[in-house]
């Protein structure tokens, strides 16, 4: 059979069995298994539990479980509200400021969390309700913190990042800083929509809350400090020479679990233990989806599929910012069904030969695929941080979160067209760090 | 809609084997979780070993490996008791409830078979390994059967779990993929 | 028919142009027979291709041997400092009764060779020249092969453990100071951007790694007697084009590092013998408690001249 019409057969497939509410890394398993038995025997049934051991076999998927941990160790105390809290003294006079404060304080965190759905949790846990308390609409509340969430990814530290950085064998110092100006610019964007849809509700007092005494703003400053300490301490420990990326997870993860001990008092075993379980749940999670997606990666490869479909992409002459345009829908679509782990590492073996030989710069496509996977975890059917605000708010229904999160959508997908147009806003900042790309 | 952790643990089931397994798939995550803290602080130590002592770092990286892999393994049944493998839900949520019943046997058996295969050959690559004596080709050279039983033992708990799972749901202990009805 | 060939390198490597070499031979010999390649750990990761080769689920590969020293110790031999001197003493090895006893352990996993051929290596330093064991004394050092690992710590580095693609950002960050890997990986990862000083493989070296393209035994006993002389015509052209290019590396290595305002350093003779010297004290003592008929082996080969 053509091997192209093999790849349609697969797709078809493998939509099949996920809508059928298996879980997704089983489903892969399935799917893999059926092809492989049917199109190169059964005896390729043998090497599953192999390949699935091998994916996992790597070094750098050490920085997973670490970053989920610093996230949500972090998340387990009241450090998230110090945050905002402080934000929030301080930007009193900016219009909005609330809201701002929210979406400031997503963006530290998301310094310091490699995961959206722990950002989304530690800032909303004390954002959303005060949102609210003051007279911000629902929809605003929520969809702010949703979206905000999704930086976790975006702003290094990152967990797909990482993934794609094993995927495709790029840098993950580099990714990481591609992340930095581009969540930075979405922030800007964010806050930019927040301001102006508070302004246009004409809810006016919500604009000049009380102004807080300057004895209070400094008040509120030590208790910052310790996130200084982790963002400060990880980033000397990846690019002062004291320790690789992979590694520094490590050091960030113990920062975060003794700062959360010793500063926030979080000494009660089962306080840490919800720590331990939160991150364990969320790590093995990720962790099977990388190896059975490990799995369903050979079963293409092996029947031909990745191989072909990027030859078959590569030999249609078609505008290369149509085909990013194409590619970018195609993500969308997938992040919309698939949490981002495994859309990248499905998607990414097939479309980076096309991108390269399309010009485009793999470090900047990660950072626009990235921002593909942020729309994907606040859209329907599975977005991970709709859960997470459910879970926060759950008098909220899921249309308002919905409605409120669209805007931030469109920021977003303005978002990828900045960067298709100035590629720089990705790609400056690592160049300027680490020399110019290989 | 929905597929990330539900409340769980309030449903009161109240059959001896869905229990037993539930605690031993309980007793499987601590040890996951246990081995991922293990992990940070050889990762640490290395580390430390590295910069400070500017010693030679030997066996952690390889030991740090294998105890993340341990730990996604054996930590499998216990995701799967917290719900906590993400599933698109969007078609069990429009059926009705006998429709969506079917459909979830169908897929906790569909589960409960790949996992059985992948145990039975598990089993076989962790039993060469442990004849041949292979080791890793490393300054250590971990003979390699020990990190391997993580597979068998894993994918073991893990289609327990799930056979807990279906037992439940056909006894109408638990809903459907867990849905509220 | 088709047969499947997995490696992990680009398809601008030498090892890839090998094994193109044996594809296309067979393909123009017109014996039914398609040889199909998977580049860049396309199919399987680097070293999780020699148990399928050796349980018949992979028909072919192109792999450092070494890889599979946990599986038999005997391979442990073909990544060991100061056995092979220059590609033409690696040549000779290929024709040894040392080879033919390596081909012996292959043949126990079912295992044979289409093609021989050895790469080499050599030395880089973030702040200065590494040509014998005193100059690696107390650096961060990151070894290609358990044996050069147990030789440099021998010489009192301290050994770092991390995938080649790891070296250039250790390096740049300051967590290496020297790193050992071979030719083409130095260049690959533009390693020249982060060192000092770079000791290439030259008329002396220390670094050399048996790479051949391997291949199932009974998969190529099963196939009938055209199919088996077009792999073997195929198999003998490209072995001599492997010798070519291999030697032509070294040097290409030496230029891009020179071009890059690297210094270039050369091992001395002298050096060379105190290396090997520290490598009997330590990675051949360890090979011969570590395998069972180690002393023999280790002797076949050093019997080469
Ligand atoms: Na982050
Ligand atoms: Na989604």
């Amino acid at each position: 059979m053509d091997p192209l019409v093999l790849g349609g057969l697969v797709a078809v497939f493998t939509i099949l069995v996920l809508f059928s509410g298996v879980s997704v890394a089983i489903g892969l398993l399935i799917v893999s298994a059926g092809f492989l038995i049917v199109f190169d025997g059964a005896r390729s049934l043998e090497l599953m539990p192999e390949i699935l051991f091998g994916k996992l076999d790597n070094f750098a998927l050490l920085a997973i479980p670490m970053f989920i941990i610093m996230g949500s160790s972090i998340a387990s105390t009241r450090a998230g509200a110090d945050l905002y809290e402080a934000l929030e003294r301080w930007l009193t006079r900016v219009p909005g400021g609330l809201v701002i404060s929210n979406l400031g304080a997503c963006a530290l965190f998301a310094a310091m969390s490699g995961s959206s759905p722990a950002t989304c949790a530690a800032i909303g846990k004390m954002g959303i309700p005060e949102m609210r308390k003051r007279g911000y609409p629902d929809g605003v509340a929520a969809g702010s913190i949703a979206a905000g969430g999704t930086l976790g990814i975006l702003i290094p530290p990152s967990v797909t990042m990482i993934v794609y950085g094993i995927a495709t064998e790029s840098s993950i110092g580099r990714l990481f800083l591609a992340g930095v100006l581009p969540g930075l610019l979405l922030v800007g964007l964010f806050m930019a929509w927040s301001l102006y849809s508070t302004a246009k509700s004409g809810n006016r007092d919500l604009l000049n809350v009380t102004p807080y005494t300057w004895r209070e703003k400094f008040e509120i400053l030590p208790r910052v400090l310790p996130f200084l300490l982790i963002i400060l301490g990880v980033l000397y420990a990846m690019y002062g020479g004291i320790a690789t990326p992979s590694e520094t997870a490590a050091v960030g993860a113990l920062l975060c679990l003794v700062i959360a001990m010793v500063i926030y008092r979080l000494w009660n075993p089962k306080d840490l233990w919800v720590v331990l379980r939160d991150s364990t749940r969320e790590s093995v999670m990720i962790l099977f989806i990388i190896a059975a997606a490990g799995v369903f990666s050979y079963m293409l490869s092996s029947l031909f599929i990745t191989q072909s479909i990027a030859e078959w992409i590569g030999t249609l002459d078609i505008n290369r910012w149509f085909l990013m345009g194409a590619i970018n829908i195609f993500l969308l679509i997938a992040g919309f069904f698939l949490p981002p782990v495994a859309v990248i590492l499905m998607a990414a073996p097939i479309l980076l030969p096309v991108i390269v030989t399309a010009g485009f710069d793999p470090i900047w496509f990660a950072v626009v695929l990235t921002i593909n996977m942020e729309i994907g975890l606040i859209s329907p059917p599975v977005g991970l941080n709709l859960y997470v605000i459910n879970g926060i708010a759950p008098d909220i229904p899921l249309k308002t979160i919905l409605l409120g999160s669209l805007p931030f959508v469109a920021c977003m997908v303005l978002a990828i067209i900045l960067l298709c147009l100035f590629p720089g806003i990705a790609t400056w900042l690592p160049d300027l760090v680490m020399g110019a790309a290989i | 809609m929905a597929t990330q952790p539900k409340a769980v643990q309030s449903r009161a089931r109240k059959n001896l084997f869905v229990n037993t397994v539930d605690a031993i798939s309980t007793l499987a995550g601590w040890c996951a979780a246990a081995m991922i803290v293990v992990a940070v602080g050889i990762t640490c130590q290395m580390i430390f070993v590295r910069f400070v002592l500017n010693h030679s770092t030997i066996w952690q990286t390889e030991m740090v490996i294998y105890l993340v892999i341990a730990a996604t393994l054996i930590g499998l049944p216990y995701v799967q008791k917290l719900r906590g493998h993400v599933n698109v839900d969007l078609v069990p949520l429009m059926l009705p409830p006998r429709l969506r019943f079917g459909l979830c046997v169908v897929t906790l058996s569909m589960s409960i078979l790949i996992i059985t295969v992948m145990l039975w050959y598990g089993y076989e690559f962790w039993h060469f390994a442990w004849d041949r004596n292979w080791k890793s080709d490393t300054v250590w050279g971990v003979r390699l059967w020990i990190p391997y039983l993580s597979l068998p033992v894993g994918l073991g708990l893990l289609a327990l779990q799930l056979t807990a799972d279906l037992v439940a749901v056909i006894l109408r202990i638990d809903t459907p993929f867990g849905l509220e009805t | 028919e088709e047969l499947r060939l997995s490696h992990q390198w680009s398809n601008t490597d030498i090892r890839h142009e090998v094994a193109k070499i044996v594809a296309d031979e067979v393909a123009a010999a017109d014996v039914d027979l398609d040889i199909k390649i998977f580049g860049s750990q396309s199919l399987f990761k680097a070293r999780e291709q020699y148990t399928p080769l050796s349980r018949g689920q992979l028909d072919m590969t192109v792999l450092p041997l070494s890889y599979a020293g946990g599986q038999q110790p005997a391979y442990n031999l073909t990544l060991m400092p100061g056995l092979v001197k220059n590609h033409d003493h690696a040549a000779r090895l290929n024709e040894s009764p040392f080879m033919e006893a390596l081909e012996e352990k292959m043949a126990e996993d079912d295992v044979m060779v289409l093609v021989h051929g050895y790469l080499a290596g050599g030395f880089v330093g973030a702040d200065g020249c590494i040509t014998k064991p005193e100059d690696i004394k107390g650096l961060q050092t990151r070894a290609a092969g358990k044996a050069f690992e147990q030789m440099l710590a021998g010489a009192g580095a301290s050994i770092a453990s991390m995938s080649s693609s790891e070296i250039y950002n250790a390096m740049q960050t300051g967590v290496l100071d020297a790193a050992n890997t071979s030719s083409s990986s130095f260049v690959s990862y533009r390693i020249y951007e982060q060192a000092k000083c770079y000791t290439p493989a030259g008329d002396i070296a220390l670094w050399f790694m048996y790479q051949p393209l391997l291949m199932n035994k009974s998969t190529f006993e099963g196939l009938n007697e055209e199919q088996q002389a077009a792999l073997l015509a195929g198999a003998e052209k490209a072995q001599a084009h492997y010798l070519e290019e291999a030697k032509k590396e070294d040097a290409a290595s030496e230029e891009v590092f020179r071009e890059a305002g690297v210094e270039i350093a050369q091992m001395s003779q002298e050096d060379f013998d105190a290396w090997r010297e520290l490598a009997k004290e330590t990675s051949y003592k360890q090979f011969v408690e570590d395998t069972p008929d180690g002393q023999k082996l280790l002797d076949m080969a050093l019997a080469v001249e």
